[in-house]
Parts: C-alpha cells; structure tokens; sequence
C-alpha cells in the first residue's frame, strides 16, 4: 500500500461502530422527543411555553443566536487564517464548514420554531419591511445558508472523486453516489482552476457575509429601546462573541472526531496548540467587550439599567450570568495562557466550557432584558415578571441541538473529515505515487 | 262542611296573596317624585359671527348634580310681558345645547333696549316643569393688531351698541385660541378705560400654525351684555414646525416608505451576493462538463 493509499484509507469516511450507532440512536430519540413537543405545541399554540407578554423571546430566541455564533466558525477559520496565510488550519476546515453548515441551517429552523404561526412563513417575504431587523435576518440567513454549502462543497469536489475511485470495488452504491456529487471530476487543470477561482470568491464573501451576519443578529436587539440590549457594542460585540462560540464548538467536535478516527497523526498536538492561542485571543477581544458591557454602565448606570445589571450580578441571573463570565470566559483564558493547557485534552475541556458559557450566555442576553421594560404591564400574573422553559421549549430547544449534531455526525460518517486532496498536496504524496504510477 | 273550610282556606289565601302583591306593587311602583331641573341660560356673541344660547339642564338627584339629556326645551322671545316663541332645542347627553339666534330670528328689545330670552321646560314623567330667562344689552367690541417699538399689540374697544357709548372699566379677557384651553395673554385683568379701550402686548413666540395667531378678545359672562367675543387673525406667531413623518420614507415607515438609500443598498446587496451565487453554481456545471 503506498502512503497515498494509506492516505486514503485513514481519512475516507467509516461505517459507525457500536458507540457510533449508540449516539445516532440518542440523537435520534432527542429529535423525536421535540418533534412531537413541537406538533403539540403548533396544535395548542405558544401556551405551552413559558413565554408570556414579558418574556416574549425566549430559550428559542437565545438558542438561535447560539446557532448564529456558531455558524461563525466557518468565517473564522476557513477565511480568516486563509487570508493570513496559516496553513495549518488544512486538517480543521472541512469541521469547520461542516458545523458552520450545521449550525446556520438549525438557525433558520430555531427561528420558525418561535413562530407563534408557522404557516406564515411566507409572511416573512412577501410582506417584508426592509427598515425591520427583522427583515434583514431573513435576507441573510438564507444567504449564510447556501454560501456554508457553497463552502464546504466546492472543496469536497477532489475527495468526492477520490471516495468514487477508493469505493469503486468494495462499496459500488457509494462509489457512485460520490461519482455524481463530485461533478465529474478530474482534476483537469480547467476543473482546478474553476474550482480554485469560485474557493477564492467564497472566502471572500464568506468574511463580510458573516460579519453581517452577527451584526443583523446583534441589531435584532440594539434597534429596541430596551435596557441591556440598546447599546452600540452589540455589534462587535456579537462578532466578537461569535469567534469564541465557534471556535470553542470547533475545537469540541475536532476533539472528538480526532479521538473516534484516531486522526492523531493529522490533527496533532500542534493544531490544538494554534487553536487554542486563536481561542484564547478570541476570548480576550470578548472579555473586553463584556467589560465594555456590564462593568462601565455602573459608572453612569441610569435606576433602570442599575435594576438590570444588579439582577445579572447579584438577582435571579447572577448564577448563570457568573457561569458565563468566569467558567466561559475567565477559567478558559488562565488555562489557555499556559503551553500545558494547550494540549488536547485541556483544549477540549476549555472548548467544552466555552461552548456552555457561550450557550447560557446569549440566554442571559435575551431574557433578563426582557423582564425589565421602561413601562412595566398592568395587573399581570406574578409568574410573567420571571421566565423559565417549560418542558415543551427544552424538549424542542434540546432536539434543534440534536438535529445540528446529527447533521455533522451524518456529514462525518459520509465525508471525509480531513481534505485528502489537499493533505496529499500538502505532504507530496500526489507526485509519489503519479511517479510511482507511470 | 268540608267543602266550606276548604272554600274559606282559599279565600283567605287568596285575601293574602293579593294584600301582598299590592304590597310589592308598592315597592315596585315608579317613584312618583319628580325631580327639580335647573336651567341654565347664556348668551354668547361673536362679532361678525353667530349669536347663540348656551342653554344647560341639571338637576339633583340624591345628592348628586347630574345632566338631563333629552329633554326638549322652548326658546322665547320676552317683550313687554309677550313671549314670542323662537324654536325649540333638545339637550344633548351631556345636557347641553346651543340655541342659534342668527336670522330668521330677530330679537326685539324692551323701552330700556334691554333684550330678555327665556328657556322653559314643560315637565315630563321624571321632572318637574321649569324656566329661566336671560337679560343683555347689545355690546360690541372692535379689536386690531397694532405695533409699537416693534412690539405688538392689541387693541379693543368695548362699546354700546345702542348709545354708541364706551363701556368703561369693564373687563376683557385677551387669549389665544387652542385646542383645549385657550392661552390667556396681558395681564390678568385688562380694565376698558375711558374710550372704552384696552392695549394689551401680545409676546413673541407665541406658537400658530404658520405663524398665525388667532387671538379672542372676550368680554366674559356680563350681567349687562353677556359674554361677547371678537376674534381677529394675527401673523405675528412663530410658525409651528411639522414634524409629521407620516408621509416621509423613513426608518420608522410603514414598508411602503422605506427610505430611498435602504431600498438600492439592500437590494444591491441582495443582487451582488445572489449574483455572484448564480456564477458560483454556473461554475459547478461548468466543473461538471469539464
């Protein structure tokens, strides 16, 4: 077997052994579970959550902008350390687009869940208002979409070959199921630099499309005259937020397929070194931005935005707001400041960390607000001045996160997680075996 | 003799049941105590305007002064002991209504040129009959804007109309007219003096619709003559500035207002990322055919 063979064989896709099985199995049951919780709640209406007329975005609303953060990670690592020249992000992008993929598409079905009716999606469009926020989220979603598969696709095409040529004798089904989506390719030098030229226009697009992609998010809140939300940081500070979400969700998944795939020789303890100084950069931009946030508004802060930061620091939030800030954000940046707690395994725990901070942290950002408006509502019910999912929102909430996992766990059982093409560039083996060959 | 105590038992039931149906039918039957309306009758003048009654009807019904509405009122006329009837109005919910003695309707005046209107109330089911009347002698005011200095002012003059005599010492109320309240201007008493005359300043930055103050000069409530009531156009307001944006595209429109530079930039936005889609798939047939 020469190197490229051998190649080919560590990182072509693999059926899913026993433990594998087992966890589609549990993602499975997880999407039934809020599948069903979702028909009753479309059949009785929005009742069945906790949301009232205070907390009127909740656990829905927070669970999407963490899909929206996440999806950043294509932007930030596929663009990003492409424009400045690391190449040491090969072995991670393809996780990269697959979870920024993953996550931007979950988005968009988090946010028709907290649609009280769904059925008129359409609305959306054809009586869209382009001055709303709201409006420009449903422009760029669906533009995030198709640019994520966009981005992942176009680099698949030389592995999407390689997959029909390796599966020709043993798997014909997928042999030709890759033949067709690799689009016929070559690797003519036509096909290359078509392909090379659209990879290049992506990347760029990618940038700006995400960075408006976090803003249009974090403008759904600063365009609304609500304390904690009415703040000209949402903007960067949402990107900022965004670049840890994704790159502590990277870091998770790239872990874990590392560890199934025993991918150990092509994610080294070098990438995890580089992602976690990335990492660790990402959360220093963001905790000065949640300075910016919660520590200078108690300088100036006026009796209403004093009410809000005290429910935060010392109220009914305090736990999950110091979870967010201290195991999000302040654990993760002393471990990561050491070289030792750059390797993996620290680097997975942080990446864990982060990812949970990250996800309680938007919910902090969402509902806290929500429950201190200027004009307070007349003769409401006590239980509307406090929010907390019902079971029907946590059964949905938990099955849009299973449903993100699945789509990556189905994209890894059946892609190649690691660009083989690319690899085999990267190491020479290409021209090897073509000498090997002829 | 059965059949006779029985018989006796009904009678004697029937005897109570009727003594205490006419029991109840006194606590049920209507209150025959008809209540007392007061009325209440003023005559308002604007010059070059209309002339009118303001007729009001209340009454007190336990403990409480309350507004009679709907019930029908007779406007007359009183000369040397004749009434002469002028119409007949309806108070309002609220228990108001406004008489018009514009023409046809031409009031004579007693030997003493004093004009005397009465209101009558004939009485219904609820409330006892009434009547008030009212007592004035024609008066006129004659008010200009003038400026002195620079500063503006207003100038009435209160006269009789029958003598042609100046009224001294009476009262005049200057006011901007708005919408709930009119805007009391001058001092708070500005006294006729012996040509009848007031002059009062009217203050800058006073705001009207462009510019345009409409001022009263009101002679308010006189035993004598009424309340009489000039009204003259001034342009020395400073105009109100509209800041409607109903009509305007802005951010806060409705979705058919969107502002000029959202509309291209979105949409330019929309084409040049769509577009470069459209290239980018265009490019994976092109992959394909190669």
């Amino acid at each position: 077997m020469t190197k490229y063979e051998s190649l080919i064989n560590d990182l072509a896709p693999r059926k899913f052994g026993r433990r594998g099985t087992i966890w589609t199995l549990i993602l499975v049951i997880f999407i039934i579970l809020g599948l069903i919780a979702y028909i009753d709640q479309v059949n009785k209406g929005q009742v069945v959550t906790n949301m009232r007329d205070y907390a009127l975005w909740g656990i829905y609303i927070s669970n999407f902008v963490f899909f929206v953060a996440t999806s950043f990670v294509g932007s930030a690592t596929v663009a990003v350390l492409r424009l400045t020249n690391n190449s040491w992000r090969t072995p991670i992008v393809r996780i990269a687009e697959i979870i920024s993929l993953a996550s931007i598409v979950m988005a968009g079905f988090t946010i028709m869940i907290d649609m009280g009716r769904p059925d008129r999606l359409l609305y959306l469009f054809i009586y869209a208002r382009l001055q709303s926020p709201i409006t420009w989220d449903v422009i760029i979603i669906p533009i995030s979409i198709v640019l994520s598969f966009l981005l992942l696709y176009f680099p698949l095409l030389p592995d999407l070959a390689i997959l029909k040529k390796h599966h020709l004798k043993t798997k014909p089904t997928f042999s030709k199921w890759y033949g067709k989506l690799s689009l016929n390719w070559t690797g003519s030098k036509v096909q290359k630099a078509i392909q090379s030229k659209s990879i290049k226009i992506i990347a760029i697009m990618v940038i700006p499309v995400g960075i408006l992609l976090q803003t249009i998010d974090a403008w759904l809140f600063s365009t609304t005259y609500r304390i904690g939300w009415d703040s000209t940081n949402m903007g960067a500070y949402f990107t900022s937020g965004a670049f840890v979400a994704g790159l502590g969700a990277l870091i998770t998944v790239v872990y874990i397929i590392r560890k199934v795939r025993r991918l150990e020789h092509y994610i080294t303890d070098y990438h995890f070194d580089k992602l976690a100084q990335y990492l660790l950069l990402t959360i220093l931009v963001y905790t000065y931005f949640n300075i910016n946030e919660y520590l200078i508004p108690l300088f100036n802060a006026s009796v209403e935005e004093e009410i809000h930061l005290n429910e935060l620091r010392f109220g009914e939030y305090a736990a999950l707001f110091w979870f967010s800030q201290i195991v999000g954000l302040l654990i993760p940046i002393l471990i990561l400041l050491f070289k030792k707690g750059r390797k993996p395994l620290p680097v997975f725990i942080v990446g864990i960390m982060v990812v949970i901070g990250s996800w309680w942290k938007r919910y902090i950002i969402v509902t806290p607000t929500l429950l201190h408006p200027f004009l307070p509502i007349e003769g409401v019910p006590e239980s509307w001045h406090h929010y907390f999912p019902s079971m029907h929102e946590w059964l949905i909430t938990g099955a849009t996160l299973a449903m993100a996992l699945l789509i990556i766990t189905l994209f890894v059982r059946f892609l190649p997680v690691i660009p083989i093409q690319r690899i085999a560039e990267e190491k020479g083996l290409l021209k090897t075996d073509k000498k090997a060959e002829s | 003799m059965k059949n006779r105590s029985t018989s006796g038992s009904a009678f004697l039931a029937w005897t109570i049941g009727f003594l205490f149906c006419l029991g109840l039918s006194n606590i049920y039957a209507q209150n025959d105590e008809k209540y007392r309306v007061r009325l209440r009758a003023d005559y308002v003048k604007i010059m070059e305007g209309d002339a009118y009654l303001n007729i009001k009807a209340t009454a007190k019904i336990e403990d409480e002064t309350l507004p009679v509405p709907n019930i029908k009122i007779a406007v007359y006329n009183e000369v040397e002991g004749e009434e002469i009837i002028l119409g007949n109005t309806k108070t309002n919910m609220k228990g108001e209504s406004r008489f018009v003695l514009n023409k046809p309707i031409e009031l004579k005046a007693d030997s003493t040129l004093t004009y005397t209107l009465g209101i009558s109330f004939k009485g219904n089911d609820s409330f006892k009959k009434a009547s008030k009347s009212t007592s004035f002698k024609d008066a006129q005011i004659v008010a200009d804007l003038i400026t002195k200095d620079s500063i503006n002012y207003i100038t009435a003059t209160l006269r009789e109309t029958a003598t042609d005599s100046a009224l001294v010492g009476e009262s005049l109320d200057v006011q901007v007219q708005r919408l709930f309240k009119p805007l009391r201007i001058g001092e708070e008493f500005n006294f006729t003096d012996e040509n009848g005359t007031i002059l009062v300043p009217v203050e800058e930055g006073i705001p009207g619709v462009d510019g345009n103050l409409i001022l009263e000069v009101v002679l308010n409530d006189s035993d004598d003559y009424g309340t009489v009531i000039t009204i003259i156009n001034a342009p020395v307001g400073t105009p109100i500035v509209n800041e409607i944006t109903f009509d305007q595209r802005k951010m806060w429109s409705t979705r058919n207002k969107t502002p000029i530079f959202l509309l291209v930039f979105i949409n330019l936005i929309i084409a040049v990322i769509y577009g470069l889609f459209i290239y980018l798939i265009s490019n994976l047939f092109r992959i394909s055919k190669n």
